[in-house]
C-alpha cells in the first residue's frame, strides 16, 4: 500500500456502514413520511458500496486473474443477487424487516467465501487474498443490488422488491449497471501507473452513472418524487467525480500533448 | 415447495455449465488481435452471450409448452449452440476477410476432426488465429452442454417458485408472472457463478477439447458442484421462507 492510500479496513467501514445507513434512511424516511422523496439515500449508499467494491476488485485483480477484470465482478453480482433476495425472504418469514440488509450481507459473505475457497483451494489460483477479496466483493455487490433496488422500489420489503424490481425486469439493469460500476474503474485504470485515488474517483463517477440509471427506473415506479432528487444528485456527482478523475489522469500522465487534427491527404504521403 | 430433486438438477446444471465452458474456444484479448485461437473475447462475455440466448430459448419453450421438461432442456441447449456458432462464424469471416489471417491452431499439428495441417499456417510469434474446425465443433458441443445446464437451473427454479402463493401474479401489463422473472434472474446469477469458476480453471483461454488445458476439467467439476450447491440451496430456500407467499 502506497502512502496516502486508503486502507482496506477503512474502505470496508465506509462501504458497509455507508451502504447500510443509506438503505435504512431511504426505507424508513420513505415509510414514515409516506412519500418516495428519500429514495436517493439508498442510491448514495450503493455508491459508497461501489467505492468499496471497486477497491476490493482493484486489490485482487492486480494479481492478474487471467480472465479479465469483469469476470470477478459478474461472479460476485451473481452471488450477491441470490443473497439479497434470500435475505429479504428470511426477514419477511421471521418478521424482522429491519434486519433484511444485514442478513443479505451475511449470506453474500457466505457465498463469496465459498467461491473464494473453491477458486484458491480447488482450482488452485495462486492469489493469497482470494478468499477475503471474493467475500468483500460479494458483500459489496449485495449492498449495491439492495441499494439500487431500494431506490427503485422505495423500500426494501420482499414484496416491494419482488414486484417493482424483479417482476418489472429492472433487476437485470441493476445487475449489469451495478456490476459495471464496480468492475470498470480498475479495468480502465490498470497498469503499472495505476493509483488508488484515480481509480476510486472513477469508481465514484461510475457509481453515480449507475445511480442515474436507478433514478430513471425509479421514475417508472414512484414517479417524480423518487426520480428527480436521485437523478439530480447522480448527475452532479457524476460530473464532479468525472472531472476529478480527469484531473488525476492529467496529473499522473508524463505529459499531456495535443496531437492536432488528422493530417490532410497530401501531407500523409 | 422445497424439493431435493430440484436441488440436484441445479447442481447438475451448474456442473454442465462449468464443463461446457471447457469446450468453448475462448480466445480472450490475444484472440481479439488475432494472436491466439478462439473467439476474441473473454469467457464471461462468450458464455453470457450463448448462455443467455439458451435461457431465452428455454424460457420461451417453458412458457409455450406449460413447463414441459424435455422441450425446455433441448431448446436451451440448441439456442445456446446456435448462438456460439453464429458468434464463431461471424468472427471467422472477420479474421479471414478483415484481418487476413488463415484459421489455424498452434496447439496441435493436425486438426483432430478435419485432419488438416495446422502448424504451417500459424504466423510466427502467435498462438494461432480464428476458430478452426475442431474448435468450432467443440464450441457447439460446449454451448449445448452449457445451454442444457442453464435450462436445467431455470426449470428447477421456475418449477419451485411456481408453487409459492401469489407468484402467479404479473407486474402491470407484462405477460410473465413473478416466478418466471425470479427464476430467470437467479438462473443468470448461477450461470455467472459457474462459468467464471470454470474460466478461472482454464486460465482465461482454451481452444477446445483438443487443448491440453482440457484435462483440468475434474477440478472445475468439483468447484461447480460446491458453488452451485450453495447458490442453489440459497435460491431454493426462498421457497421455504415464503410459506404464505407475498
Amino acid at each position: 500500500m502506497a502512502e496516502g492510500e486508503r486502507s482496506p479496513r477503512q474502505l470496508l467501514t465506509i462501504g458497509v456502514v455507508g451502504g447500510l445507513i443509506g438503505i435504512y434512511l431511504a426505507n424508513y424516511l420513505n415509510s414514515t413520511t409516506g412519500t418516495a422523496w428519500f429514495s436517493f439515500f439508498a442510491g448514495l449508499g450503493a455508491v459508497l458500496a461501489v467505492f468499496w467494491g471497486a477497491d476490493a476488485v482493484r486489490r485482487v485483480a492486480s494479481y492478474g486473474l487471467g480472465t479479465g477484470v469483469p469476470s470477478i465482478g459478474l461472479l460476485s453480482l451473481g452471488a450477491g443477487q441470490v443473497a439479497v433476495l434470500l435475505g429479504l425472504a428470511v426477514a419477511m418469514n421471521y418478521s424482522i424487516h429491519w434486519a433484511a440488509p444485514i442478513i443479505a450481507l451475511i449470506l453474500a459473505a457466505i457465498i463469496g467465501l465459498v467461491s473464494g475457497v473453491m477458486a484458491r483451494r480447488v482450482i488452485k489460483m495462486n492469489i493469497a487474498i482470494m478468499e477475503r477479496s471474493m467475500m468483500e466483493i460479494a458483500m459489496a455487490a449485495s449492498l449495491i443490488m439492495l441499494g439500487f433496488s431500494t431506490t427503485i422500489a422505495g423500500g426494501f420489503g420482499f414484496d416491494l422488491i419482488m414486484k417493482y424490481v424483479v417482476a418489472s425486469g429492472f433487476i437485470i439493469a441493476v445487475f449489469i449497471v451495478g456490476g459495471m460500476a464496480m468492475l470498470h474503474p480498475f479495468n480502465a485504470c490498470l497498469g503499472p501507473d495505476e493509483r488508488q485515488k484515480r481509480t476510486l474517483n472513477l469508481a465514484l463517477s461510475t457509481g453515480f452513472i449507475a445511480m442515474l440509471v436507478a433514478g430513471i427506473a425509479a421514475g417508472a415506479i414512484n414517479g417524480i418524487q423518487a426520480a428527480v432528487p436521485t437523478m439530480i444528485i447522480a448527475i452532479f456527482g457524476w460530473i464532479i467525480y468525472y472531472l476529478r478523475f480527469f484531473a488525476d489522469t492529467k496529473q499522473d500522465a508524463a505529459a499531456v500533448l495535443s496531437t492536432g487534427l488528422l493530417p490532410k491527404e497530401e501531407e500523409v504521403a | 415447495m422445497f424439493s431435493l430433486l430440484y436441488w440436484v438438477w441445479i447442481i447438475l446444471g451448474g456442473i454442465l455449465i462449468g464443463a461446457g465452458v471447457h469446450f468453448i474456444p475462448v480466445g480472450g484479448a490475444p484472440a481479439a488481435m488475432s494472436q491466439a485461437t478462439g473467439v476474441g473475447t473473454g469467457t464471461t462475455m462468450l458464455a453470457a452471450a450463448s448462455g443467455l440466448t439458451g435461457l431465452i430459448g428455454a424460457g420461451s419453450a417453458y412458457a409455450a409448452t406449460g413447463g414441459d421438461f424435455g422441450y425446455t432442456i433441448v431448446m436451451g441447449g440448441i439456442s445456446a449452440a446456435l448462438m456460439i456458432s453464429i458468434l464463431a462464424f461471424i468472427a471467422n469471416v472477420m479474421y479471414v476477410y478483415g484481418a487476413g489471417v488463415p484459421l489455424a491452431s498452434a496447439k496441435v499439428k493436425y486438426d483432430p476432426i478435419s485432419k488438416w495441417r495446422q502448424d504451417l499456417y500459424v504466423s510466427r510469434g502467435t498462438e494461432g488465429h480464428g476458430t478452426p474446425m475442431s474448435s468450432f465443433i467443440s464450441g457447439i458441443i460446449g454451448a449445448f452442454l452449457a445451454g442444457v445446464g442453464g435450462a436445467l437451473v431455470y426449470f428447477a427454479l421456475a418449477a419451485s417458485y411456481a408453487g409459492i402463493p401469489g407468484f402467479g401474479a404479473t407486474f402491470a401489463g407484462y405477460p410473465a408472472p413473478y416466478y418466471v422473472s425470479l427464476a430467470a434472474a437467479f438462473a443468470i446469477g448461477i450461470f455467472f457463478l459457474n462459468c467464471v469458476m470454470a474460466s478461472y480453471n482454464i486460465g482465461g483461454t482454451i481452444e477446445g477439447f483438443h487443448d491440453p488445458k482440457f484435462r483440468r476439467l475434474p477440478k472445475s467439476i468439483l468447484a461447480s458442484l460446491v458453488v452451485s450447491a450453495v447458490g442453489g440451496l440459497f435460491a431454493l430456500l426462498i421457497v421455504v421462507m415464503l410459506p404464505g407467499g407475498i
